[in-house]
């Protein structure tokens, strides 16, 4: 008796929780869906192993929406973002951009800053005529899905020429070994865009070697590359691994340094790698807090008295791409994608906070210049700024 | 038809029914092997990825029929259904489990190591084939063969292993042979569904297919209710339904969802409809008074 009666309970307490559930998602878009608002969605993980390039992100996108209001809106109406966190997985973004478009009637999307899931999204934007404005895919064939499809991003294949470059006549590394990381996408990427300038630009390949993510133990990479009597690391993967290399190379009593993109940018790497990696990894993106332009002066004092911390590359990136987006609806004098994605195909020379940006024939963007970071006295700082030919 | 529905429902809406779809396939193909036979599998995404891949990289480089390349892609998956059914003649339970997961961790790491499966980037650009007709007429056909499986000869010996090994043997079930084709049906209805999945994504990597997933789809059939046809195909409506829903309670949607299955799983043990069945209703009742009896 005493179970039948607590089995009843259970399933009166579901169909309550349901049903309010049911009832609060229905009555939500009827309150928002003013026709006087122009919405735009944000596309990122704010949970997940990828939320610590969607969460900054967020916050550009919210200070950027928020500055444009506080100057009277576009073309006299009010800008509304809204925020899903889509934990980085493909199905959720893929829920996520339909009811964005469909539900929401957003005008445009704003995100992901991966690759994968961008594309995930760009197909679904395309078909439904809604722009998506990338602020952080950097792979290849995301802008070829289709002329809603934009980013606003430096690319590796624009940057990984000019760094190699930089390493080869600038520094005089010749024999470079390179080290990938086998389960992240994003390394598996890049290794062949290293590997193509390195080439091109007379460098040799002294090593090629490959960890996976969530790996911690690095003795065997390390020993081979002391073996291999390289001039320089190049590592595609992520900040952690990377930390984690450099303390090995310290154990090992290896002085060499280490070159990789923008995926050594987290705040973690000076914390896990201490000393190691002190002036000895050196990476580049499209964004630097440091020597700042007075746009990214302002927008990094705005940004520190809203969060209270510095804004990192994504920030500047999405707050970058709503700019963009409101610049080419105020252009347009319209807020429909149909209209405005012309005026955004013909940017030319935006002073962004991320540095400029322009829009090919292709509409891939050319942002200029890249920055080399790296890690002094448990902070980021600027090596070097070179621009992309 | 599909011109006709997309003009009738919301483009959301749609394409959470279709996923929902998706999922009763794929759950009704691991309800047969651990609901109905009880062979506790806990790598079912490993069975996905392989029709998933296997219909992906078809689609992309061949022009075959999407019948044809979704067939291949279950039949894939059910080839290694096999090769695992094996094992399960020796092995029960948790350590069942653990080859299952091993299982599934191989084919993972065979994907990220994969040059034709794009590696870790992925496969993108996968032609989208999969449409609401598609989707509705493949579930139905699997519930209307589930059905009739289960009300058979066949499927009243598969509820028998589950119940009493040793005591179906000896009534002449012939475990062996029932057992592997439990793990073979299950794996075909995993690579259908993967394949579909595909279809319908555009795009697929090797690290959507992780254990994670294998779990999303035990916790439908054990939500649902182990065996349970009905009861399946209502919890993979309930939990495909409900982190949609619960975005309206945003950055606590995560807890929300947890603490659903907690309250569910303390006060239904076997799943929601996991004690209903047709084919013992009427015998559960004089079993209740007889046991007050006792007592």
């Amino acid at each position: 008796m005493q179970t039948k009666k607590s089995a009843k309970w259970a399933i009166i307490m579901i169909m309550v929780m349901l049903v309010s559930l049911v009832a609060g998602c229905s009555n939500k878009p009827t309150s928002t869906n003013t026709p006087d608002v122009i919405k735009l969605g944000f596309l990122g993980a704010k949970t997940g192993s990828v939320a610590n390039y969607g969460l900054p992100a967020e916050k550009g996108m919210k200070m950027a929406i928020e500055e444009l209001n506080a100057k009277g809106g576009i073309l006299g109406k009010n800008l509304v973002g809204i925020y899903e966190d889509n934990k980085g997985e493909s199905a959720d973004i893929a829920n996520i951009a339909t009811k964005y478009i469909t539900v929401d009637k957003v005008v445009a999307m704003v995100g992901d800053p991966c690759t994968g899931l961008t594309k995930v999204a760009a197909e679904i934007a395309q078909k439904n005529q809604v722009v998506i404005f990338s602020g952080g895919a950097t792979g290849t064939g995301v802008v070829e899905i289709g002329d809603y499809v934009f980013r606003n991003t430096l690319l590796d294949s624009m940057a990984v020429p000019s760094v190699v470059d930089w390493m080869i006549n600038t520094k005089g590394w010749k024999k470079i070994a390179i080290i990938t990381s086998l389960n992240n996408g994003y390394s598996t990427a890049l290794t062949p865009v290293f590997k193509d300038a390195i080439q091109k630009k007379g460098g040799t390949i002294a090593l090629e070697d490959s960890i996976n993510d969530k790996d911690t133990d690095f003795t065997a990479q390390v020993t081979k590359l002391k073996n291999a009597q390289a001039d320089v690391l190049v590592f595609t993967g992520y900040y952690q691994e990377a930390a984690l290399i450099m303390n090995e190379a310290k154990k090992q009593n290896l002085n060499i340094s280490m070159i990789g993109g923008d995926g050594l940018y987290g705040q973690d790497l000076a914390k896990l790698g201490g000393t190691a990696v002190e002036e000895k990894v050196i990476f580049y993106c499209g964004f630097s807090t440091d020597k700042p332009t007075p746009e990214t002066a302002k927008f990094i004092d705005a940004y520190k008295a809203k969060f209270g911390e510095n804004p990192d590359m994504f920030s500047a990136q999405y707050y970058d791409a709503v700019m963009i987006l409101a610049k080419a609806m105020t252009d347009a004098k319209s807020a429909d994608p149909k209209l405005f994605r012309a005026e955004l195909a013909k940017l030319k020379d935006y002073p962004g906070v991320s540095g400029s940006t322009t829009f090919g024939a292709n509409r891939e963007p050319i942002k200029s210049p890249v920055c080399l970071l790296t890690v002094k006295n448990g902070a980021f700082s600027l090596v070097d700024k070179i621009s992309v030919k | 038809m599909d011109a006709f529905i997309t003009q009738q429902i919301d483009a959301y809406y749609l394409r959470i029914i279709i996923i929902i779809g998706i999922n009763i396939i794929l759950a009704l193909g691991l309800n047969l092997t651990t609901g109905v036979t009880g062979q506790l599998s806990m790598g079912h995404a490993g069975f996905m990825s392989l029709g998933a891949y296997t219909a992906a990289i078809l689609s992309l480089h061949t022009t075959l029929p999407f019948v044809v390349v979704l067939i291949a892609g279950a039949m894939a998956a059910a080839l290694f259904g096999i090769i695992i059914g094996i094992p399960s003649l020796r092995l029960e339970g948790d350590y069942l489990a653990i080859v299952t997961i091993g299982f599934a961790e191989i084919v993972r790491v065979f994907f990220l190591n994969f040059e034709l499966g794009g590696k870790a980037v992925g496969l993108a650009g996968i032609p989208q084939q999969t449409t609401f007709s598609i989707v509705f007429l493949i579930m139905m056909v699997v519930i209307f063969l589930n059905i009739t499986l289960l009300n058979s000869h066949t499927g009243k010996a598969l509820y028998s292993i589950r119940e009493n090994e040793i005591a179906a043997q000896a009534c002449g079930v012939n475990t062996t042979q029932l057992k592997i084709l439990c793990f073979a049906m299950g794996a075909f209805l995993g690579g259908l569904g993967g394949g579909l999945y595909a279809s319908y994504m555009y795009y697929i990597s090797p690290g959507e297919f992780g254990f994670m997933k294998s779990i999303e789809i035990l916790n439908m059939v054990v939500l649902g209710g182990m065996g349970s046809i009905p009861g399946t195909i209502l919890g993979v409506i309930i939990l495909t339904i409900a982190p949609e829903f619960l975005r309206v309670v945003a950055d606590y949607r995560l807890l929300f969802y947890g603490a659903m299955l907690v309250i569910l799983m303390i006060f239904r043990p076997n799943g929601l409809m996991g004690d209903i069945r047709w084919y013992d209703i009427k015998k559960r009742l004089p079993k209740k008074e007889v046991k007050k009896c006792q007592s």
